[in-house]
This record gives structure tokens, C-alpha cells and sequence, in this order.
């Protein structure tokens, strides 16, 4: 739905950056792992966070 | 064990860094990072009071993202202690934990660009809304993760790297790959991303020899902003040493 505040595995807050790499990885034209590194987002188990996301609030909000 | 240790900071700001230290023993090297990730207690958000919630998730849901929220925690704090925040953002519109409110100057989100929960427009035209107050209560890790300072604690060897010769003149160039912090001969500390992790890279055509150094370990410390690295290391010792001087006294009938 939202991203979630921190990695699942190692605990690092992640969601401050989901909306920086949406606008430049997602909807951008730039390399995502160069934004990830770009954002200090360096382990694997915190960039899959990112990479694997969708947001959904926009697909639930009329079915409430 | 030796009777001073030798701290010697290699890089790093205040929410990462490495630290070397020499002079410990293994088990005291573990347990300074077990007293950093479960033994430092931080501020985070534990219960709520929820006036208006509807947005399309749960007060539950709502609640555990707000409880991992990290909160700058002063020294002086006790455990139990509580702070109260409250939240009140109308859509359309995200709510961020830049938006919570506390009642103590000292105690505030450490990252203020958190999306909580993004509002919007209800079918039937009206604004979705969250309006609440939380208590956010002093705690360890060992109660819940969301307690715990430091993010990724640990530690590994120093390792002293020296050239033993040249490589054969008909031996395979293999990568070989180190990570950490290495010493070289003339005692230089070289973190290992300085050569991409691969020894051949900073001494082609040489053959090494890699050995740990005895009782010296570098520690990667980082925190979640509730606090500086520095004051998650000092905390952890403190930590240890109020612990020992419990046992001491509790010993000494």
C-alpha cells in the first residue's frame, strides 16, 4: 500500500527516500541503481524494498 | 586482557561509522554490539489514541508505521517514561512525520520525510482525515526492534595485509576479494571500497599474505537518527558497565 518506514531485514528507515526515487527512477529516465546509490540506500536487503514496490492507496481509496 | 583500549576513528557522520578499537577480546567485542542493538533504549511511539481515521488503512496499520517512526531520545530520560505526540493532517494530502507534534522540544521525529499515509478524495466527495495522539514510551530492543538505537551493528578483524613477493610469471591473475579495513605494512588503514573489495587491484602482480590482527576489530556502527553514533557507542558502554557494577555489588554479599 505505502512503502514501509524501514527495511524489513536490517531496520534502516527507507521510507524518506521512496518518493525522490519514484519521481527519478520510476517516472524519471535514471538508471535506478545509480539513484539507490545516489539516495545512500546500499544493501541489497534495503534496495529490494524500492525496487519492489508499488503504491496502491490510489487503487483502494474509491472501495471505501 | 589489556588494561586500555586504543579508539581510533576511521570514517564516518553521525548516523554511520567505522570505529577501530584494539585491545578487546572477542567476547568483549560482541558484547559491546549486543548492548548497542538490545540494551540502548530509544523513544518510539507504542500506543494511540485515534479521533478520526478514515483513511484506507486500519488504526493498526496506522499505528505500527507511526511506531517505527525513530524519535531523537535525550540521555535524560527513564524506562517507562512517555512522551505524547499528536497527528492531524485533512487530504488531499500525504501526512509525513514532519507533520507529528510533540509536547517535548527534545523529542522529535529524526527524519522528518516519512510518508505515514497519503489521503485523498473520498467517492462521496469528502476528504479523508486522520486526527490522533500518541504516547511514545521509553524501551530496549529486546521488547521490540523498533527499540533498538542501531541498525546493522557489527564488527570484523583489522587485517594486516603484506607482500610476500611476486606473483609467478605464469600464475592465473584470480581476483581476490576482502572486505573491511585492511593495515598495510607501513600501518595504513584502508577501507577496502577504496579498491573496489579486490586486493588486486591495489597490489597487482604481488603475492600477499593476509592475517588477522589480534585483538583489533573495526566496528560499522550505524543508528536510526534517535541518536549520534558517538552516543549510541557511549550509551552501549555504559550500558555494560552499569550491568557489571549491578553484578558486582549483588556478588559482594
Amino acid at each position: 500500500m505505502m512503502i514501509p518506514v524501514r527495511c524489513f531485514s536490517c531496520g534502516k528507515v527507507i521510507g524518506e527516500h521512496w518518493e525522490e526515487f519514484e519521481e527519478r527512477a520510476r517516472d524519471g529516465e535514471e538508471d535506478p541503481a545509480a539513484v539507490l546509490d545516489d539516495l545512500g540506500v546500499d544493501r541489497h536487503c534495503c534496495r529490494r524494498m524500492m525496487v519492489s514496490h508499488r503504491d496502491l492507496v490510489d487503487v483502494v481509496s474509491p472501495y471505501q | 586482557m589489556a588494561d586500555e583500549f586504543d579508539v581510533e576513528f576511521i570514517r564516518g557522520d553521525d548516523r554511520e561509522a567505522r570505529i577501530l578499537v584494539r585491545g578487546l577480546t572477542p567476547a568483549f567485542a560482541n558484547g559491546l554490539r549486543r548492548a548497542m542493538i538490545a540494551d540502548v533504549p530509544t523513544l518510539s511511539i507504542d500506543t494511540l489514541r485515534v479521533v478520526e481515521n478514515s483513511s484506507v488503512m486500519f488504526d493498526e496499520m496506522i499505528g505500527l508505521r507511526l511506531g517505527l517512526v525513530p524519535l531523537t531520545t535525550p540521555d535524560d530520560f527513564e524506562y517507562g517514561d512517555t512522551v505524547t505526540l499528536s497527528l492531524d493532517v485533512e487530504g488531499p494530502d500525504t501526512a509525513y512525520s514532519g507533520d507529528l507534534e510533540s509536547s517535548d522540544p527534545d523529542v522529535k521525529p529524526a527524519d522528518e520525510d516519512i510518508p505515514i499515509i497519503q489521503l485523498n478524495e473520498n467517492p462521496s466527495g469528502e476528504n479523508q482525515r486522520i486526527e490522533l495522539e500518541a504516547e511514545a514510551v521509553l524501551d530496549d530492543g529486546k521488547s521490540h526492534a523498533k527499540q533498538s538505537g542501531g541498525v546493522a551493528v557489527g564488527y570484523r578483524h583489522l587485517r594486516k595485509v603484506s607482500v610476500v613477493g611476486d606473483r609467478g610469471e605464469f600464475d592465473e591473475e584470480e581476483t581476490n576479494i576482502l572486505r573491511g579495513v585492511i593495515e598495510t605494512e607501513d600501518g595504513e588503514l584502508v577501507p577496502t571500497d577504496e579498491f573496489d573489495h579486490d586486493l588486486t587491484e591495489r597490489y597487482p602482480g604481488k603475492e600477499l599474505e593476509v592475517e588477522d590482527v589480534p585483538g583489533a576489530f573495526v566496528f560499522h556502527v550505524e543508528t536510526d537518527g534517535s541518536m549520534t553514533v558517538e552516543e549510541l557507542v557511549l550509551r552501549g558502554i555504559d550500558s555494560i558497565e552499569s550491568r557489571a557494577d549491578e553484578l558486582q555489588e549483588k556478588v559482594a554479599v
